[in-house]
């Protein structure tokens, strides 16, 4: 089978401090807006408040850092119109922004929210893995930014051998959609998909 | 803020277009066979040119959906996989033998079965497009879409404005023949009276599927496992509660209280003016109701996932 | 248009007009002015490809977050393209990579930034207005030495004012100049303390002789718990060469339970915690006392070392002369002056915390040997911090685990660090001091400011005000300083504080009130050496390269010091005839003096950063007075662990202090205003405390728009506060009290604890015509009001109100 690069996650390192997003951004120039790897925030769990005045509890929280998951069966790709959307031979999905008419039909169908329009462009942009310098034995910019270290990359079948082959966690969408190469650690307090809230719907 | 407009537009012109274009064909079929092709054709001409601007409009809009429309051209290169292609095509395929059988029609050009033909493949391919922008909203990660309902609903959607836009459509028609000549014989107002019964009991009868496909709809969504699906719920019943109401009040009277005034008064010879007040009041609510409804659709869009 | 055209065209553009910053705003992002001239997918896959080292340049981010982080700048045709961090080495432990945070990472809109000043500027409207008219360079130094001679003639020396400013904590001698210039000119009035750590430098040397650091981070591994009062290291330590990086390391390596004690849910508490315990902001030393209510009635303490280490926990060792004074232990049960025993229940009401965890706590922190206790600097920044500091410290030494492996002081913890020598700013002829917080009363009336009023240092009283205040790259003239609507009006008040100078990169609120407003280089475009940040095992300095021109018509801080100097007669003794690269090297042959292992001036500009690991081993605070307390007394009037402490019961006796407000020798729960038991809680029910947030650092990077977006400035407000007020998730509310209003949107969240709100210190003041802060800026509601010992800022001690908006 042919190569299928792939991101790992740490959750129980992830501090959500947001470094990957910005050195992202940083590299390739994105507007606000435009923001290829995001970090979501997972909440869960209630107050109870008693009569002399105390408070007890058993909230729990943790963050995800997701970019584009280049995944096995990526929605976004069947979907374009176009056939600017296409997967590489090492299983990087890209997309020809030369191509694209801007029609956000792959924003409707990533469950990831990975294609990113740039309304300045009026295209649809998205993480490229770093193709270019990860080819030349470079580290994706995301990779190399983590301040924790939660974030590693490699062939996607290395690291489900290191680090098994955990795929989903709330509040990412179940794997079944489309198969996401991503291999995650989840957190200490992870919970199952479909579970808790996305505390940060306007950060992702 | 929503920015879907330009796709409300779209579907519905196309379906509305689909829709006149099937049941004119219908209508046109019928009268020609009872009497004659020449009494037919004054009866649906002018409605079948009406199409086609409405078709042109929906086409020109559902480009500003584009942020980068210069592209637009390889839109329909992914048609193996990719039913927005298929949609775009089809669209393109619909328009264009529309364009030119109205044209043949228009200037009688050709034999009638060879016109007839065009219409044939014409309202095929209409049905085909109507099913494929159905196909565009069913994908997986969108519960609120993901579902034959999507396909039921924009077949109502398509005859039932269809039918009733055709049946004020003819009413103009007539009133406008009768304008240029008083005269026009019994048989043309008995051609559009009978039709208006028709057209009546359709959309009484699409208003009927209707109902049952909506809380068959919700059903569905309420048992969906997804916070998607749950979120879908809240914008229909909680952010967007009275405008789902108000849906459901004007398609009632539009398809249902007006369509059975028209009836009757078709039934019992009616005036003109009566049954164009009904049939236009019927269709600009049908219009209205289908507007908010795929307003509802776009705005009740929640993805799964992040 | 390629950058470098785009940036020329800048200067000529005139100061902050629309226009300009239409220009800026298209740059930002670098090539976004390229991408709508034909950048294609080709290009970025180019941008793709590692650029050539010889295009790399070595700098730092330099603003006051405590970490400190290197930065390489891709620059091309004169511009910075892109920012990457430390990418040294193979990220070993011990000489791991010091990576940047979000901040350091967003840099370039930092640099590139709409709100840049390019030219010197005079005030021309009311102070504070932000009316300002471009000047020469010339007419703006001829202003300020005319300006400081005059004041230096009419009021003497002690009428100019250095104020506290962070902007470029990381420097070793861009910081430094001011005071230079202002010693070589016969001195200036200075301050003590810092916004950041008033109350825990000034209150802990009373119960340990200094303002000790607790064990390093790296001893967590060889302890079984870990309890953290307001400690937040990987929300305030984010560099991934520091804190946040090491408490993980370290808290995995062994295999200790964390407990974070906090009003909020932290991201240390997400990362690491075991257990979180919510606790209402202020009331530490309530839950203390509670803590030690439960050790001492159930016989926990560890009695051998109190009795040896400590005094003045019991009867049997108060300090002579003390003898009729409570002790602790009567402070606690109940038996002293009080009469109030502190029982768990007596806690629970004040904290939050249920009574039964509070016993549960006592026991886990007594019974689990050894323990590491550490604390945040968020207790301490309340209006009875200086209170909760030796409160907290009282649980390793009621368990005896002070000068132990595994256990801890009490305090923050510590770090390995090399050591660059400093920057000579010569002596300051002027011995007065006041706290750093206390300036607005030198403006307004100086000599009601006493030594035992205000905590005047080096004289009885002041003698005269402030009259030509020096702000350089700070933010405190108005954001970062307290009670933004009182200190406006003083500032407005230009007969009062004559001149006010600011030197800035960025139109902050504090360069607002500037009479003469000139532009600095930023730390970019200067070079420079910053020493290392807090990372534990490791220590580094970075050679922070001048990486681009300076723009506009900005200076390097060195030459406005220069010129100043020149006017005012004293440029050769303050330049000694060096350039800054001269003093570079000076400071390098200095540092090399002490330590003969830091590289030479090129070699070190060369490497970049220069790394060592902790040659020994990890630091254990306190360790040789445990081993020997004889032998190696602390440096307390005792030499012990003064539990009561003499010193501050002379001062609860002599200093005159508001009413309401306590010291005492004892560390005490004192209720205060804006606390739990303040009247006005009635009108202002909810608590609210200030956290660091990652958007910001306190004010800075505040105007970058990455940063806006990826960590968006909100109210923190529990579900039920919010639902009780009719406020949903990413709604806007206003937060206000008697001092002031905000609008900001609602981050409703399970992460914070009923009753308590917090919004993120550092939102730059953005008010509208009404006087209404817009941007969730924290400091229009919080109260000038100095602390009682340390005269410092207690900016986490607020009550507010909040409504939909």
């Amino acid at each position: 089978m042919a190569k299928q690069y792939a991101f790992y996650f740490d959750s129980n390192l992830c501090t959500g401090c947001k470094a990957c997003q910005i050195a992202c951004k940083d590299k390739w120039d994105l507007d606000v807006g435009v923001t290829w790897r995001r970090v979501a925030e997972f909440g869960d769990g209630e107050w109870a408040v008693h009569n002399d005045g105390t408070y007890t509890q058993n909230i729990s929280s943790y963050y995800v850092s997701v970019a584009c998951n280049h995944c096995s069966s990526p929605e976004c790709l069947p979907n374009c119109p176009t056939e600017a959307i296409t997967k590489n031979e090492d299983g990087v999905v890209m997309i020809d922004e030369s191509r694209c008419i801007g029609c956000r039909y792959c924003e409707w169908a990533c469950p990831y929210s990975a294609p990113q329009f740039d309304a300045k462009r009026g295209v649809m942009t998205k993480c490229n893995f770093c193709y270019e310098t990860v080819s030349q034995g470079g580290v994706p910019s995301c990779v190399a930014a983590c301040p924790t270290r939660a974030l590693k990359f490699g062939e996607l079948e290395e690291l489900q051998a290191l680090y098994g082959t955990v795929s989903e966690v709330a509040p990412l969408p179940s794997a079944s959609y489309t198969n996401p190469s991503l291999v995650i650690t989840p957190h200490r307090n992870s919970a199952p998909v479909g579970t808790g809230e996305l505390a940060n719907p306007e950060e992702v | 803020m929503f920015s879907e407009w330009p796709l409300i537009v779209f579907t519905i012109v196309m379906q509305l277009a689909v829709g006149s274009f099937v049941i004119l064909g219908g209508i046109h079929f019928f009268a020609a066979r009872r009497y004659g092709s020449k009494e037919a054709d004054k009866l649906s001409d002018y409605a079948l040119l009406a199409i086609g601007p409405a078709v042109a409009l929906g086409i020109i809009l559902s480009l500003l959906h584009l942020g980068n429309p210069m592209n637009a051209p390889y839109a329909i290169a992914h048609f193996g996989t990719s039913w927005l292609s298929r949609e775009i095509i089809l669209s393109l395929a619909f328009s264009g033998i529309g364009a030119v059988f109205a044209l043949l029609q228009w200037r009688k050009i050709g034999s009638s079965t060879l016109r007839n033909a065009l219409a044939l493949i014409g309202a095929a391919v209409g049905l085909v497009l109507v099913y494929a922008i159905s196909m565009v909203y069913q994908i997986a990660t969108v519960p609120a879409w993901n579902t034959p309902l999507t396909t039921v609903s924009f077949f109502i959607t398509a005859f039932l404005l269809g039918s009733l836009a055709i049946g004020a459509a003819l009413v103009i028609n007539y009133w406008n023949l009768r304008r240029k000549s008083a005269d026009q014989g019994n048989t043309q107002y008995t051609m559009l009276a009978t039709t208006l019964k028709w057209i009546a009991l359709i959309s009484v009868v699409l208003l009927g599927m209707q109902f049952i496909v909506i809380p068959l709809y919700l059903a569905a969504l309420a048992t969906n496992p997804t916070n998607a699906a749950s979120d879908s719920l809240d914008v229909l019943f909680s952010e967007y509660g009275l405008l789902f109401v108000l849906r459901l009040v004007l398609i009632f009277l539009g398809a249902g209280v007006f369509a059975v005034f028209l009836y009757r008064m078709a039934s019992s010879n009616g005036s003109v003016r009566v049954l164009g007040n009904l049939a236009v009041i019927a269709f600009t609510l049908v219009l209205v109701s289908e507007v908010l409804g795929r307003f509802l659709f776009y705005a009740s869009m929640v993805r799964v996932g992040i | 248009m390629n950058e470098n055209a785009f940036l020329n065209d800048l200067v000529t553009d005139s100061v902050m007009s629309r226009r300009s910053f239409m220009k800026w705003s298209a740059a930002l992002g670098g090539t976004a002015a390229l991408v709508t001239s034909g950048f294609e997918f080709a290009e970025a896959v180019a941008r793709d490809v590692p650029i050539a080292a010889d295009n790399v340049v070595w700098s730092c981010c330099t603003v006051n977050c405590g970490s400190r982080c290197p930065l390489r700048y891709f620059v091309k045709d004169g511009a910075i393209i892109r920012v990457e961090t430390d990418n040294t080495g193979d990220d070993t432990f011990g000489m791991h990579q010091v990576r940047a945070c979000l901040r350091g990472r967003a840099i370039r809109q930092r640099i590139y930034n709409p709100d840049r000043i390019k030219y010197p500027m005079k005030r021309v409207g009311k102070r504070g207005e932000g009316k300002f008219e471009r000047i020469t360079w010339e007419e703006a130094w001829d202003t300020i030495a005319n300006k400081l001679r005059d004041v230096i003639d009419q009021y003497g020396n002690e009428a100019v004012y250095v104020h506290y400013a962070s902007g470029p904590a990381g420097t070793t001698i861009t910081r430094a100049f001011f005071r230079r210039l202002m010693n070589c000119l016969g001195g200036f009035l200075d301050y003590y303390g810092t916004y950041s750590t008033a109350q825990i430098q000034d209150a802990m040397p009373y119960t340990y002789g200094s303002n000790v650091a607790t064990n390093s981070i790296e001893d967590m591994a060889n302890t079984k718990l870990v309890v953290y009062f307001g400690a937040n290291p990987c929300e305030t330590r984010m560099s991934g060469g520091g804190m946040n990086f090491s408490v993980q390391k370290f808290k995995r390596q062994g295999d200790a339970r964390l407990i974070v004690i906090d009003p909020r849910y932290t991201d240390t508490a997400v990362t690491v915690a075991d257990e979180w315990i919510p606790i209402r902001p202020g009331t530490d030393a309530a839950l203390v006392n509670g803590l030690a209510y439960v050790m001492i009635t159930e016989n926990l303490q560890d009695q051998e070392f109190l009795d040896t280490y400590c005094i003045g926990f019991d009867r049997e060792h108060m300090p002579e002369g003390y003898e009729n004074e409570d002790s602790y232990k009567d402070y606690i049960l109940g038996t002293g002056a009080d009469q109030t025993p502190k029982t768990p229940q007596w806690a629970a009401e004040i904290t939050g915390i249920p009574a039964a965890k509070i016993v549960q706590l006592a026991r886990e922190i007594a019974l689990t040997k050894p323990c590491y206790i550490a604390q945040g600097w968020g207790p301490q920044r309340h209006a009875n911090g200086e209170q909760s500091v030796r409160a907290i410290a009282m649980l390793p030494i009621l368990t005896g685990n002070v000068g132990i492996q595994g256990g801890g002081t009490g305090a923050r913890d510590n770090s390995f660090k090399i050591s660059v020598a400093a920057f000579p700013t010569l002596t300051n002829p002027v011995q007065t001091s006041i706290s750093f917080y206390t300036w607005p009363e030198a403006i307004t009336h100086p000599t009601e400011m006493t030594a035992t009023t205000h905590g005047v240092r080096g004289k009885e009283r002041l003698e005269v005000p402030i009259k030509f205040l020096w702000n350089y790259a700070g933010n405190a003239l108005i954001n970062q300083h307290s009670a933004v609507n009182e200190t406006r009006a003083i500032l407005e008040d230009d007969s009062l504080c004559e001149m006010i100078v600011v030197i800035e990169n960025h139109m902050t609120a504090s360069a607002l009130f500037a009479d003469i407003l000139l532009p600095d280089t930023t730390n970019f475009e200067k070079m420079d050496i910053a020493p290392n940040g807090d990372t534990s095992n490791m220590g580094y300095a970075i050679f922070t390269e001048a990486a681009i021109e300076p723009l506009f018509e900005t200076r390097h801080i060195y030459d406005m010091c220069q010129e100043i100097a020149k006017r005012l007669g004293v440029e050769e003794a303050f330049t000694e005839g060096r350039t800054v690269e001269d003093w570079l090297r000076y400071v390098v042959e200095q540092t090399r003096e002490n330590n003969p292992n830091f590289p030479e001036f090129e070699a070190f500009r060369d490497m970049g950063i220069y790394k060592v690991t902790n040659p020994g081993s990890p630091s254990i605070a306190l360790k040789s007075f445990r081993d020997d307390p004889v032998a190696n007394p602390l440096p307390t009037p005792s030499g012990l662990i003064e539990i009561f402490s003499p010193r501050l019961h002379e001062k609860s006796q002599t200093w005159e202090l508001p009413e309401g407000d306590v010291i005492s020798a004892l560390p005490m729960y004192t209720p205060t205003w804006d606390g739990l038991e303040d009247p006005n809680r009635e009108r202002y029910p909810l608590q609210m405390i200030t956290h660091h947030y990652k958007q910001r650092t306190h004010s800075s990077y505040g105007n970058v728009e990455w940063l806006k977006e990826a960590a968006p400035q909100e109210l923190w407000i529990n579900p039920i506060d919010a639902s009780a007020r009719g406020i949903e998730h990413g709604d806007y509310v206003y937060v206000f009290n008697d001092r002031g209003r905000t609008r900001v949107p609602a981050k409703v969240t399970n992460r914070i604890m009923p009753g308590v709100t917090s919004l993120p210190q550092g939102a730059w003041y953005t008010p509208d015509a009404n006087g209404v802060d817009q941007n969730g800026s924290a400091n229009i509601l919080t109260l000038y009001r100095p602390s009682p010992l340390a005269k410092g800022n207690p900016q986490h001690t607020n009550l507010v109100q909040v409504e939909k908006a």
